[in-house]
């Protein structure tokens, strides 16, 4: 265990040799600093050092070789932080199986995806690369960078940021696992593996705990416990090591959740999706469970039919934690616009609804102390709107992730392609269709459901 | 067995909904109504300020300043407020799906690949939940289009409100074709080339022949003054054959809309509307050329290819609106919310199209298109009222729609989504529950 | 019927299917093999190519030297060397001798397992059998050699006459050996067993894993159980009293040469990414890695050289299209304006050059490196080599990496690679030096054992001649079952043209998809289907007047040779 241990320390550290992350050194001057949890700041200049916030204030002055970029006029925001999206990733869901603790997003990382700049075009600077919602327990996901432009995958990663697991309840579980002859086949079914997969994560620590205590006395012989990184996964989920981000919908399912996490002492959890989490917002303020919703997506299927758009504000208005995500390529390209619709259903003010795409993400990812907000010292992530970010004129002009202008409205070429493929026709068009529009989350899982009916649902 | 299971599973479900859908809304209400003090966005008349209007007998009876308010009328102070003709969403399926993913709760799509006399209107269901949620902000009126594989069907424009299909249909109907396409699907098509080519290329023999035939059933149709065979796809056709009809041709890709524009000539159609066209922006001067209007949309999209700029999306209703084609804009929104469509016109506005023709095509340009210009998509006496009130741009979305009438209609300002909004902002009891 | 499809014979059936030789197929499958002549013996194992132009390695050059061969080895080169009385002789004024070139990774001669029978969804598709799941890394590929497999002839045919092979599979296929390309028997091809553990970044078909998700974290589970197992097995075998007995694992068995580092892991990575994905378990795993078919490395070269990872660069390239659209450019030029076809037409240029400037890439950078046939056309290899000469490796380089450098990366640098006095009689002799354009391979020594290939004279491409081709064609097809004939007919559109096929033993005449002459080089393809699975075939051919020579290739399956006389009737 020890060995295996050291391997990953190892690989870890080789790991962030071979990583190197550019970081730039800029002074944006003058523009209306939405700094989102201190205030707005008229005429006010942003210095960034090495990638990160060094100053906020008028009047000041760019050392030497520091980018200037005028904003008088413009609006500056911290970067948006998409805390659900499958972006920048080569698979989704690894949809086979109803536990997949042990596989990770991380490992199927794409910084060619053209989404990734276009998600910049829309002030987007982080994302939460989820795995799908196949699965009651799915695999671990990925917190990146949209640092566009690099090649190495390992350079996407937020290095640092907190682990984060994606856990699926209700409808799409029970219909890929279920509709196979699998369990789960229902919400019972769902609460079931969960505990299952929970309790033999504790025995499994347990075995260890036991193994590694008396190994250290003298003259020990014994088989450690067979090694599974599933369950190795899954104790560090109990041991508080990795954040839960849990799809979900339902408020009966939600309660279920809490429940379950009380019983085993977990107590990160932040609800995905959760269109009826406006019905227990209460419960989930006290538990001090955070919740990621859809600005207004409704009707997909029958577990979202009894949803409110108001839903966002409830949640706020009650003390949760909450977000707007996308869990789209388009969607996230105006997370800013999503945000400004709790101005229409729910009446928050601009504050509130831009933390619910900067700072409160950052909460729900576990990285506010480096992004969410402009404040000295924290990381420049910044998003430069030609007008302020809540109103439908507004347009990003300028993204930077540390430091660095990784979108520029006015300088970038149409063709953005950091790899073109020379088989592929010049003339191929890609047309998505929309109106058949369903959570990007099953992505890949599509193919369980011909057995469902005896028809894909998804074609209808 | 699970078969069986899933099929009870599903009837339970739909009585479930049925259910719940029949205890919607309070009643809407029928009068004579002034709105006072109101700035008024007349679309085609500019904007008047501190205006009134009057509505009576489902219409505008006057518009204007110094307007006398008749006697009885219900007096609406709109000080601060707007008044905006109702926006008209051209591409919706509103009516014809509940919700996704079970086949009970959606009428979208009937079997065949040529079947216009399938009608949107025959299976539009006014008692809808989306109605009322969609209506509040102000959309007052969509085209609700059946879909499927070439000639889907007979859509219809229908206002959101009403209890029969008669009462919301809003006098248009027209043929849809989806026109072959060469675009992929998706990342998941994976045919090749050659492949989509020869599928289109089938595709565009199939539809001619489907013309052709058409034309030969008009002819004999006249010739034997309608006592032809029955031949209910022909029958469909015919209206359309004959010139009175719209065939409105849904089409995206540049090079399918060069070869819709070629086959629209060719078969001499009378009346076309293009639809879609998230590619427009490369054939506009074509489509000008060809003096066909579009349904643009939807603008909240991606850009077709890889390499195209990151907004030609939300540029597109522009870049044609410019090149002057006429141009109405859609949603086409897979989530039932066709209450963004100020938000799709917004985008258009910003990113080259200007808010002034932005509005246009989400109320009088589609009027047009539709032929309804006489009683829909400006606020003008004699009109249909049809109109809401808001408390700024509609466009942006901190702004608030506090009225709505449709055909004179004041509708109640609630739908589920308020009344959840209502019940659980501050839910009693909260954690605890006093017994 | 999907475990048909997928058989080795399966594939000979469709091939032969798709170019409309049933009535063959059927012979052969109800009457015994066709007539095989028996192979005469060669009257001595000794050889000696005289008066040659040898390249006994790269910058190595004899002129007018002989080779000396006996009993498999080489035993003489120079000038003047004493010919022994009992040898062959081969007269090689006019022949260019090079050292038999190596292969880093291939399936030549490997035979695809048959698939189980019931590939339905299994019951719990998260709980595979290990076969299904795709990991059987116990399974060597020795026993799935098979030495009268075409692939392995088609190879030779070019020169190769070594090569490390590894199973078919997907995640763990089992572990590679490195064969000659000749031998009676499977053993008697192999050189050496067990050269590596093989693995591709590659899913099972609905079962876990499935995606690139699982398989990287199931490879690192499985690693570090094997790791764990190992140690205990150690444990054990100290001091087995009181102790219970460790399991036997045959898939974790199969990593304990890598743990030890005896093996590499050599890694399919034909793909940028998959490139970054294997490093990175590399790094984290710490095992001897060898990257296998990489055709997107160019990125990734600071990486692998800190890694230490051993590379064999990929044969295949995209294909340069251009010709191909300037033919249809009024069809094409729709929708784009001409600048903007032009800018991607450019980016499309700058990307393709990457590809056949990897190997000139890697040289720079000074990373030794050989190739590997795996993914590439066996029709397109040499051409594929000589783009990659124009995209800046010199012949040297390109030698180097088709012999000395895989035979050092392979660990048999005492034994192949060269011309020198005492290694192993496999050379390639060709009648122009081997990367010229005409050159052709006269013949292949493997082992000793000597491959003659007869050179029909085919007439010379020119793209200044004008053919003309229009009017209807009598084709025949050379397959290994004999002869089938077709009719093809051609017509001119303007400046296209187009056409159909039709033979005897073909249901219904099938349209050609695309016609080219450009000058006398004649190409055309058309598809067939077959149970429902299509099949292309590309024929590329030379028109002599009124009639034509070249060879029809079925995808992957192989090529045969075509003749086509123009009907003077019609």
């Amino acid at each position: 265990m020890k060995k295996i241990l050291l391997i990953i320390c190892i690989a870890v550290l080789a790991q962030q040799l071979s990583a190197q992350v550019e970081r730039g050194n800029m002074l944006i001057k003058g523009g209306t600093v939405l700094t989102v949890t201190k205030g707005t700041l008229e005429g006010t200049d942003v210095l960034v050092t090495n990638g990160k916030i060094a100053q906020v204030g008028k009047n000041l002055t760019a050392p030497a070789g520091y980018k200037v970029i005028d904003a008088q006029g413009m609006f500056v925001m911290p970067g948006i932080i998409d805390a659900h999206s499958h972006a920048g990733l080569d698979a989704i869901n690894e949809g086979t199986s109803p536990v997949t603790a042990e596989v990770n997003t991380g490992d199927a990382l794409n910084p060619f995806q053209v989404n990734l700049y276009r998600a910049l075009g829309g002030g987007v600077t982080t994302i939460h690369a989820m795995h799908g919602s196949a699965n009651a327990i799915g695999g671990q996901c990925e917190t990146i960078k949209l640092r566009f432009g690099v090649k190495d995958p390992e350079l996407l990663r937020m290095e640092g940021a907190p682990r984060t697991i994606k856990f699926a309840l209700g409808e799409n579980p029970t219909r890929v696992h279920g509709g196979g002859g699998i369990v789960p086949r229902t919400r019972m079914g769902v609460e079931f593996v969960i505990r299952q997969a929970f309790s033999q994560a504790k025995e499994y620590m347990a075995a260890w705990d036991t193994y590694n205590k008396q190994k250290i006395q003298k003259g020990f012989r014994g088989a450690p416990p067979a090694y599974n990184m599933r369950l190795e996964t899954l104790a560090d989920v109990l041991r508080g090591n990795i954040i839960v981000h849990c799809h979900s919908y339902r408020a009966d399912e939600l309660q279920m959740m809490l429940k379950v996490c009380k019983d085993f002492g977990v107590k990160r959890i932040v609800f995905q999706h959760v269109n009826e989490g406006f019905k227990v917002a209460p419960e989930l303020a006290a538990y001090g469970a955070m919740a990621s919703v859809f600005s207004d997506w409704w009707a997909y299927k029958l577990e979202v039919y009894y949803s409110t758009a108001y839903n966002a504000a409830i949640l706020t208005k009650n003390g949760v934690t909450t977000s707007i995500n996308s869990d789209d390529a388009e969607l996230m390209r105006h997370l800013y616009h999503e945000a400004a619709k709790t101005q229409k259903y729910g009446d928050l003010n601009d504050d509130e609804a831009l933390s619910l795409i900067t700072i409160n993400p950052a909460r729900q990812l576990g990285i506010e102390d480096r992004v969410g907000s402009i404040e000295t010292g924290k990381e420049a992530d910044i998003a430069i709107f030609s007008k302020h970010p809540l109103s439908i004129y507004a347009i990003p002009m300028i993204t930077v992730v540390d430091g660095i202008v990784r979108f520029d409205r006015s300088k970038d070429p149409d063709d953005m392609r950091i790899f073109v493929d020379p088989r592929q026709s010049v003339e191929t068009t890609t047309l998505r269709e929309t109106r058949n529009a369903h959570e990007q989350c099953m992505e890949g899982a599509d193919y369980m459901f011909v057995k469902m009916f005896g028809l894909n649902l998804n074609e209808q | 067995m699970i078969r069986t299971i899933k099929y009870i599973a599903g009837l339970l479900l739909l009585l479930v909904c049925v259910m719940d859908l029949g205890a919607q809304s309070p009643k809407g209400k029928y009068g004579t109504f002034a709105l006072t003090n109101a700035s008024i966005e007349t679309v085609t008349k500019g904007v008047i300020s501190n205006g009134t209007v009057i509505i009576r007998n489902g219409k505008i009876e006057a518009v204007g300043t110094n307007i006398q308010v008749p006697q009885g009328a219900e007096v609406i102070d709109c000080k601060g407020s707007w008044i905006y003709p109702g926006m008209i969403d051209s591409g919706t399926r509103l009516g014809l799906f509940e919700f996704g993913q079970a086949p009970q709760a959606t009428d979208v799509s009937e079997l065949g690949d040529v079947v216009p006399q399938m009608k949107a209107l025959t299976a539009i269901n006014p008692n809808s939940a989306a109605i009322p949620i969609n209506r509040i902000s102000g959309v007052t009126t969509t085209l609700t289009l059946p879909e499927g594989d070439l000639f889907s069907g007979t859509a219809a424009l229908v206002s959101l409100h009403g209890y029969t299909p008669d009462q919301m249909f809003e006098g248009f109907e027209a043929v849809l074709l989806n026109f072959p396409r060469t675009g992929r699907r998706g990342p998941f098509d994976r045919r090749s080339d050659e492949d989509i080519k020869k599928a289109t290329e089938k595709s565009l023999l199939r539809i001619s022949e489907v013309w052709e035939r058409a034309v030969q059933y008009h002819r004999i149709d006249s010739a034997t003054k309608g006592k032809g065979t029955y031949y209910p796809e022909m029958q469909a056709m015919l209206p359309v054959v004959r010139g009175e009809m719209a065939l409105i041709i849904d089409v995206n890709a540049a090079r399918d809309i060069q070869t819709a524009l070629k086959w629209i000539k060719e078969k001499k159609i009378k009346k076309v509307i293009l639809s879609g066209v998230a590619e427009g922006w490369r054939v506009a001067d074509e489509i000008a050329k060809a003096n066909i209007p579009v349904l643009a949309g939807p603008v909240l999209e991606l850009p077709t290819r890889d390499y195209d700029r990151y907004d030609k999306a939300y540029a597109n209703p522009g870049l044609l609106r410019k090149a002057g084609v006429k141009v109405a804009i859609k949603t086409d929104d897979g989530h039932l919310n066709y209450r963004n469509l100020p938000y799709h016109a917004g985008f258009a506005a910003a990113y080259g199209m200007g808010r002034e023709e932005a509005l246009k095509a989400i109320t009088i340009v589609p009027a047009e298109i539709f032929g309804v210009a006489d009683k829909l998509g400006s606020i003008e006496q004699g009109k249909s009222a049809t109109l809401f009130v808001c408390n700024g741009d509609p466009f942006e979305p901190k702004t608030q729609v506090s009225q709505v009438f449709i055909d004179g209609w004041q509708m109640p300002m609630v739908s589920r989504q308020t009344l959840l909004y209502d019940e659980f902002l501050q839910r009693d009891p909260g954690v605890a529950k006093e017994k | 019927m999907k475990r048909f499809y997928r058989s080795r014979i399966c594939l000979k059936f469709m091939v032969m299917l798709a170019l409309g030789w049933p009535a063959l197929l059927q012979a052969q499958q109800f009457q015994q093999q066709p007539q095989e002549e028996k192979e005469l013996s060669p009257v001595s194992r000794t050889y000696a190519i005289t008066n040659a132009t040898v390249f006994q390695g790269p910058g190595r050059k004899l002129d007018r030297a002989t080779v000396v061969m006996k009993d498999g080895l080489i035993t003489a080169v120079g000038k003047g060397v004493a010919i022994p009385p009992e040898a062959i002789i081969i007269k090689g004024d006019s022949l260019y001798i090079y050292a038999g070139f190596i292969d880093g990774l291939s399936r030549a001669g490997v035979s695809k397992p048959k698939e189980e029978a019931n590939r339905e969804r299994p019951k719990d598709p998260g709980n595979p059998t290990p076969e299904l799941a795709g990991i059987t890394p116990q399974n060597d590929v020795r026993t799935f050699l098979n030495p009268s497999d075409k692939s392995a002839d088609d190879l030779r045919a070019l020169g190769f006459t070594a090569a490390q092979v590894v199973p078919y599979g997907n995640m763990l296929p089992g572990s590679g050996a490195i064969i000659q390309l000749t031998g009676k028997t499977s053993d008697a091809m192999v050189l050496a067993g067990k050269s590596a553990l093989f693995s591709e970044l590659t899913g099972a078909p609905r079962v876990y894993p499935s995606t690139i998700l699982a398989v990287m974290s199931k490879w690192r589970e499985l690693y570090r159980q094997a790791v764990q197992n190992k140690n205990y097995e150690t444990m054990y075998a100290a001091n087995r009293a009181g102790l219970s007995r460790p399991a036997s694992d045959r898939i974790l068995e199969a990593f304990y040469p890598v743990i030890d580092k005896r093996i590499p892991v050599l890694f399919e990575a034909d793909k940028y990414l998959e490139t970054q994905r294997v490093m990175t378990l590399q790094s984290e795993l710490g095992f001897s890695l060898v990257l296998g078919d990489v055709k997107e490395g160019w990125d990734a070269i600071a990486r692998i050289k800190s890694s230490g990872a051993k590379v064999f660069l990929s044969l295949d390239l995209p294909e340069d299209k251009k010709e191909e659209k300037s033919k249809d450019k009024k069809e094409e030029a729709g929708t784009l304006t001409p600048a903007e076809k032009e800018a991607l037409e450019k980016r499309k240029a700058e990307f393709l050059a990457l590809y056949t400037g990897q190997a000139a890439t890697f040289q720079k950078a000074g990373v030794t490196f050989g190739f590997s046939s795996l993914s590439a056309k066996t029709s397109d290899i040499r051409t594929n080599l000589r783009r990659m000469i124009k995209a800046g490796l010199t012949e040297d380089q390109a030698l180097a990496a088709l012999t000395t450098s895989p035979a050092q990366l392979l660990g048999l640098s005492d034994r192949l690679g060269t011309v020198d006095n005492g290694k192993i009689a496999s050379l390639v002799l060709s009648d122009k030096p081997y990367f010229h354009e005409k050159a052709r391979v006269r013949y292949v020594f493997v082992d000793g054992i000597m491959y003659k290939y007869d050179v029909k004279e085919t007439p010379k491409a020119d793209a200044g001649a004008k053919a003309e081709i229009t009017g209807t064609w009598s084709v025949t097809t050379e397959t290994p079952q004999g002869k089938s004939e077709e009719t093809v007919t051609f017509k001119k559109d303007g400046s296209n043209y187009s056409g159909s096929i039709t033979g005897g033993r073909l249901a219904q005449a099938v349209s050609l998809e695309k016609v080219e002459l450009n000058g006398n080089a004649l190409r055309y393809s058309y598809t067939v289907q077959v149970g429902g699975q299509s099949f292309k075939v590309d024929v590329d051919a030379t028109v002599d007047g009124s009639s034509y020579k070249g060879s029809a290739t079925v995808g992957q399956y192989g090529s045969f040779p075509v003749e086509g006389k123009k009907d003077p009737n019609r």
